[in-house]
Parts: C-alpha cells; structure tokens; sequence
C-alpha cells in the first residue's frame, strides 16, 4: 500500500466511526426528547373512545410504553441496530415501510431543486461577478429578495400564475415530472440566492489573483478565465455550505410537501410529532441523520478533489 | 372533458424535463407525463378534502375524513336518515326486547364482500368484535358500542346481540361508516387493516397513496344500497378519487381551475366567490349533535361563580361575531345542542341575549366592581382573568379570529381571557388536569346522546368522556341516564331540553356557532347529498358530462 491510500484509508474508518457516533448521539437526543415532552401517545392514539384505565393499561403494555425508560432505550438500540425501526402508531404499519413509502418523494424534489439552484446560481454569479454594475445590481437585489421570501408564499404564488390561471402543471399531488417543477422551483429559489452571492464573491476574489492574470496573458479568453479557473476556486466555500444545504432541504421539504400536497418525509415527520408516534419520529431522525452523515464524507471527499493541497495533509 | 388540464400539460413539461433533471440525474421523466388529473382518466369524480386519515380501518380511526371515505366502501347494518329515522339497510328488520337489552336483527341475503365473502350473521359479528377488542385500539368506534356485551349468531341470516345496559342510542350508533361491516376474511390479516378496507359497499378500495390520494373503484355487484338514496343498483361514478390537500388556498385554487371537481372544508371566506361563478355551486349542511361551544370551568377561579359565568356569556355578542367571521355561512348557536337534533330546544333561542347592561351588574354584585388601569375587574388586588389554552395547529373554520373576538368583547366588560398557545402534549395535559378556564369543541353526533358525553359525571376523561371540567349535577345526571335508556323518541326529547335548559341556567358553557360543512363543486356534478352526520355523499352522484 502507498502512504497515500494508506492515509485515505485511515481517514476513511476515522470517519466512519465519528459518523456512528453521530448516529447513535442523534437517535439517542430524539428518543429521550420524545419521552421528556409531554403528551401520553396512548391518550393520542385512544383519543375519544370510552377506553377504560384497564385497555389504556393493556395498550401501553402492548407498546411496551408502561417500561422503565432504560428498559425501553436498550430494547430500542437493540431493534435499531438490527435495522428494526419498529412499527408506527398512528399508521399501523413498519416505520421502514412508511419511510420507504415517502423517501423517494423527498430525494426527487431535494435533488431536483439543488442541481436547479446550484445550475441557475452558477449561470448568475459567474456571468455577474466583478462586471456589468448594473446588471449585477439588480441580479444581487433580485437574490436578496428570493432567499429571503418565505417558501409558502413562493408556492402559493408559483400555483396561482402556473396552476389555477394558466393550467401549465398541476396544482397538488401531481406524480412524476410535471408534479416536480413547482414544488422544485420553490424550494430552489430560496437557495439561488445564498449560492449566487457565495459563488459570486469567490469568482470575485479568485478573480483578483495572479494566476488569473497569468492566465489572460496565455490568451485565454473571458468566459474560459471564469468557467476555467476562477470557478473553482470559488468552489471551496460552496462545498462548505452544504450542510446548511442539507438542513434547507428538509426543513424546506415540509412547508413545500404541505403547500403541494406532496407525499414526502417532510410531512411524515410534521403528523408524527403531532400524534406524538414516537417510532416514526426517530426513525426520520436517524435516517436523515444517515443522509446527513453520507454528505458530510462525501463534501469531506469533495474538498479533497478541489483543492488538490488537502490531499497531501492527512486528514 | 376540456376544463382537465391534463392534455395541455404534457408538452411543456415534457420538454423541460430533460433540462432540469440532467443534473440529478433522476429517471422521473418517464412516469411523469401521467401527472395532471389523478381520475382524470379513470372519469370518475375528484374529491379534494383537507386531513387525511392515518387509518382507515373505520374502528380505529375517530376522524370524520374517515366516516366520508369509509362510507363508500363500508355499509351499516341500519341507515339513518338526516332526521335522525333508523331505516333497514345489510339488516332487513330488527326487533328489540321488553328490556331494551336485546336486539334481534334479520339480515339481508344475497349480498357480498368486496373479496367475496358472503355476509351472514357470523361476519356481522366478527366486524362488531374486532370494534370492541382492546387490540384494535379504537379511538371512536368503541365508544359507540360501549353498551356492546356480545353477538350470537342464531343461524345464517340472524342475529343476536345483548348489551350491558339498554341503550336507545345503538341503533343509530350502527348506522354510522365507524361500525361499517367488515369482511371476516379481511379482519384476520389484522397487519394491514390500515390500508386494507373490505367492505360491501358501493365503491372498492383500489389504492392509496400515503400524503396524497385514496383511489376507489365502482362496485358493479352492488344491488343493496339503503332506502334513504336516490337510486338503486351500483353507483354511478366509475370512480372515486379522494385527495388530501392541506392547504386552503391551494383546494379551492384547484376547484376553481377544475383540476377537482368537489372540494369538502371550503372556508367560508370563500363561498361568496365560488357562488358567483358560473359553472361552480356551493353546497351545506348543518351537523347534529354538539355546536363549537366554549365550556366553562365552574370548579376553579372567578368562575366557580355563577353570577360571573353568566355575566361572561352575557357579554359576548355572538350575532355579530359568528356573522362577520363566517361571512353569513353559519347560524350562531343558542344551544349546546345543534337545532338538527333530536330534541333540540327551540324555545332556547333569544332566551339569554347579548346584554351588557346585565353582564356588568352582575360582576358588580359579585363584587368584581373596581377596574384597573387597563380596564379590567378586580377583587382584593387580583384581576378577573380566565384561561383559555389552545392548540394552533388545530384551529380551524377561523376560530382563531372567533377567540380574539370573544376574548375583545369580554374585555369590554372587564373579563380578560388569556388565550395560551400550547403543543399537543402540553394542552392533552393541562386539560386532563382540569388547568383550565375555558375549553371549546364541537361534538358532531346524530344523537343528542352526545351531552352524555359532554356533561354526565360518569364521562370525565379519565373515564373515557369528554366532561372535561368534572360537571357533576344529579339532575343533569338523570335526565341523561334516562334519555339514553328510552326508545320513545317524544319521552327523548323531553329529557334533552330539560339539560339544555339547565345548561343555560347554570351557565355551564357559551354555545358559538352550529358547524356546518360547507361544499364547493362543479356545476356539473349531480346529487350530492349529505349522510346524517353531514359529510357529503356520492353513491348517487353523477357527472353531468359523463
């Protein structure tokens, strides 16, 4: 083995193993948050039938809640490192099948939105940056206006001009492609803007460098000295947003899932802690915080590609 | 039909596919050109209604979304109709015993489960047991049959069932969608009762898309629909789309651009516009059983007085308020009980009127007489405040706009009303613990046995009830023992003005508005009608155009 894939390697399990940590620190923060809250899912799932103390009592032992907290903690790391994520309440069916259900709503409209975003910033910050006054006035005004509106108005807004007057996609629930564009559209246009003024500014600055000059001087021409090299440079402090990126993503799933009638994770989780479904509730936890975790080693990765200097630290 | 957006769709989006999803990398496109109308296909009808169901097994889930669904798909033993009459439907007759414990039923023939089961008496039994076993975990359906001991098949066509106590509510309980006749083979596979409904009703359960939409197909072999409908033989709409779609805005956006053709929880902000459209129509009805009212707490604070109690709810102007927040769609309520129910007190109404003149004597005398700086009474250095916890998430029909405007009006008369805005856990605890001044429902139940509920000292919560505040008055108490165990209707009603009455009387709760469901359709839909409880009908629906 070189040194070098050996120091990959190393890195490698090191970051795996902080990842297993984090799993197991974030299933254990939703599991005991859960039970510190108040609100009795018994109470909640029995909600207005005459159910005497004697069934509540037979249904809390048939979901094991009526144990001592530590008891229920060890049986549910035991089933979760199984992959056994329990069955819900509310729904009556595996948790993994309730998220299997949602997840690939949630990754079609996460991604579809990112790569809009990160696409349609690109093309601004890159033509924008450090020319043109005017015109990257009103495109950084114009970026400040969209990461600033809140989803649910954009969503609303997109359906009235796109849906109900002109009929060109489908209001709500609509499957597959033509479903896909608004909720995306909304969901990006909050992104557009912090990507554009990140990249914008890195363009900027890398454009102020030697090598860019050096570069110029070779004969290259505009387009080819940003797209080329000012580009990636400005690169190294995108990748760094990415777990901002990731937090948008879901947290801004559910209000466009609601406003679209979407099936997703995002609102799985909203009706689970409002029935107070425990199981449903942490297995969305852990498996965001798996995704979470996938794209952290992934930009980790990532910066590595980029910024060929990292390559020769260990990590 | 040309008003479907679908055909128009494809294109643009088509050519936009391949653009946006280059990057992600996904293979959506394919699928997706499908997107438009869900039924738009099929030609069957589409319902767009606000909540979804997380259950629609119709014993476990106490949501009216499921009674609406289930209806389609499960039939009832008995059929009420909107007066609250009991006809035959899977029963062809009944007859009960002297002691009102023991109800006998004759069964129809010749009908059949969506899976094919035949239904005689065994399976009738099967469906009532499977209500009441405590694995179910029954949020509503058990409640209805808590006077249910057991069933006993006689022979193949009838039908014996005892109860613990006599019961004059049990058959209208069983005309409801909650304890709807489920197949026996269904019932064994209880893993998927959830999403596995099987009944003998007139549409087929043909699929559900979790957060989005509940598919149901026409059942051909329907031959046994119940007396109080327009037609016989098996529906008319080939198909049946149920779509969730949370958002107000969004359900109405679709009605009007006729990506739907029904839309259920209109708000009634709305109904002005969609009346003066021309291929639109708005449809209501008026539920039985509780109005929203705000009960009263009269075992803690300022209003264990009842001179305070009254002067609270004399100091509310309800014609006013319900009107202008409704925009005219709902009756203020004068009653705890709604005027569709049986035993509703007519004379009730105009009986306590907005009156502040005697609102504010009455604190005077209960020695609340000084005001403080910002206006409001105090006695011995503390202020006439009251609490009223709520729930944000679960405000609805603009009640959160209501709570201001009771909460202004009372402060006029010096009564401050502290509206807290709590988490699910944290209300469903403060209210288990009585921690409250104020709390507001609205009970929908063909049956005025729902003050039961309500106000019998035997239904707190821990009990199962809803006598939230521990209401314990022995004359209420026999008036509704008596009510519930009476088969004549007249001796019924009787029982239930007399607590109405007395309600009032003690000032025990501030009736508000009679809830109404409210329907918004296109023009071309055709015989819509209301089930009992009010939530819309389709067996004998029909699309114009179709």
């Amino acid at each position: 083995m070189t040194g070098s894939a050996r120091s990959v390697l190393r890195w490698l399990i090191r970051r795996i193993a902080l990842s297993a940590l984090v799993l197991l620190g974030s299933a254990t923060t939703a599991f005991l948050a859960l039970r510190l809250t108040p609100g009795d899912p018994v109470r909640v799932i029995l909600g207005g039938s005459s159910a005497t103390p004697e069934v509540l009592a037979q249904v809390r032992h048939e979901l094991g809640t009526d144990r001592p907290l530590s008891e229920q903690y060890v049986l549910f790391l035991g089933k979760l490192l199984r992959g056994d994520l329990g069955t819900s309440y509310q729904l009556r069916d595996t948790v993994s099948h309730v998220i299997g259900s949602q997840l690939r709503g949630t990754v079609e409209l996460a991604l579809t939105s990112f790569a809009l975003a990160f696409v349609v910033a690109l093309l601004l910050a890159v033509s924008t940056a450090g020319r043109w006054p005017v015109v990257r006035g009103i495109s950084t005004q114009l970026e400040l206006v969209l990461s600033s509106s809140p989803g649910f108005w954009v969503g609303v807004l997109l359906l009235t001009l796109f849906s109900f007057r002109w009929h060109v996609f489908p209001a709500a629930g609509g499957d597959g492609f033509s479903g896909l564009v608004l909720p995306a559209v909304t969901l990006a246009a909050s992104m557009v803007g912090v990507f554009a003024q990140v990249m914008r500014a890195g363009v900027e600055r890398a454009l102020e460098e030697p090598f860019v000059l050096s570069a110029r001087a070779r004969g290259s021409g505009e387009t080819a000295v940003r797209f080329r090299h000012a580009l990636r440079h400005a690169m190294v402090p995108m990748v760094t947003l990415s777990g901002w990126v990731v937090g948008t993503l879901f947290s801004g799933a559910v209000v466009v899932e609601t406003v679209f009638s979407r099936q997703g994770l995002g609102r799985v989780l909203a009706t689970a802690i409002q029935g107070r479904d425990f199981p449903v509730v942490t297995g969305v936890v852990v498996v965001s915080t798996l995704v979470f975790v996938v794209v952290n080693l992934l930009v980790d990765w990532l910066y590595r590609v980029i910024d060929p200097r990292l390559r020769e630290v260990p990590a | 039909m040309a008003r479907r957006p679908s055909a128009r769709i494809r294109r643009p989006a088509a050519a936009l596919c391949g653009v946006l999803l280059a990057g992600a990398g996904l293979s959506a496109c394919d699928s997706g050109s499908a997107g438009a109308g869900v039924a738009g296909g099929s030609g069957g009808l589409t319902f767009a209604t606000d909540t979804e169901p997380s259950c629609i097994d119709p014993a476990v889930s106490p949501l009216d979304v499921t009674a609406l669904i289930d209806r389609n798909i499960f039939d009832s033993l008995v059929n009420a109709s909107p007066d609250g009459k009991i006809h035959p439907w899977l029963a062809k007759s009944w007859s009960v015993s002297k002691d009102g414990r023991t109800y006998t039923f004759k069964l129809r023939e010749g009908v059949k489960f969506h899976d094919g089961t035949p239904l005689d008496a065994a399976a009738v039994k099967a469906s009532l047991d499977h209500v009441v076993d405590p694995k179910t975990k029954s949020s509503y359906a058990a409640g209805l049959l808590s006077a249910y001991d057991e069933a006993r098949a006689e022979n193949a066509s009838t039908l014996r069932v005892a109860l613990k106590r006599p019961d004059a509510t049990l058959l209208q309980s069983l005309s409801t969608a909650y304890l709807g006749i489920q197949s026996p083979k269904a019932l064994k596979d209880t893993a998927t009762l959830c999403r596995n409904p099987v009944g003998t009703g007139p549409f087929t359960f043909a699929g559900w898309k979790q957060k989005q939409s509940i598919q149901l197909k026409n059942n051909d072999a329907y031959r046994w629909g119940p007396p109080t409908a327009a037609h016989t033989g098996p529906a008319k709409l080939p198909g049946l789309t149920i779509r969730f779609i949370q958002e107000n805005a969004v359900r109405v956006g679709a009605l009007n651009s006729g990506e739907v053709d029904v839309i259920g929880g209109l708000p009634a902000p709305n109904v002005r516009t969609l009346k003066r459209s021309p291929r639109l129509q708005v449809l209501s009805s008026q539920a039985p059983g509780g109005t929203y009212s705000v009960h009263l707490n009269p075992a803690r604070g300022p209003l264990k007085d009842k001179r305070v109690r009254t002067a609270f709810l004399r100091s509310i102007d309800l014609d006013q308020l319900v009107k202008s927040v409704s925009f005219g769609q709902y009756d203020r309520a004068w009653s705890q009980l709604g005027p569709r129910t049986l035993g509703y007190d007519k004379r009730i109404e105009g009986s306590w009127a907005y009156d502040t003149e005697l609102a504010g004597k009455l604190l005077d005398e209960a020695g609340w007489s000084k005001r403080d700086g910002e206006g409001y009474r105090v006695k011995d250095g503390k202020r006439l405040t009251v609490h009223w916890p709520f729930v944000p998430q679960l405000l609805r029909e603009q009640r959160d706009i209501l709570g201001q405007g009771i909460q202004a009006q009372a402060k006029k008369a010096g009564i401050q009303v502290r509206r807290d805005a709590k988490d699910t856990g944290t209300y469903s605890k403060q209210i288990f613990a009585g921690d409250a001044d104020l709390w507001d429902s609205s009970n929908v139940r063909a049956d005025p046995d729902v003050l039961r509920t309500l106000y019998a000292s035997d239904q707190t919560l821990a009990k199962g009830g809803m006598n939230v505040f521990k209401v314990s008055d022995p004359k209420i108490d026999a008036w509704l023992r008596h009510g519930a165990a009476t088969a004549d209707r007249t001796a019924r009603a009787k029982d239930y003005v007399k607590v109405q009455r007395r309600l009032r009387d003690e000032a025990l709760v501030l009736p508000v508005y009679v809830p109404t469901y409210l329907v918004g359709a296109a023009k071309d839909v055709k015989g819509l009608s209301f089930e009992a409880a009010s939530y819309p009908l389709f067996y004998d629906v029909s699309l114009g155009d179709s």
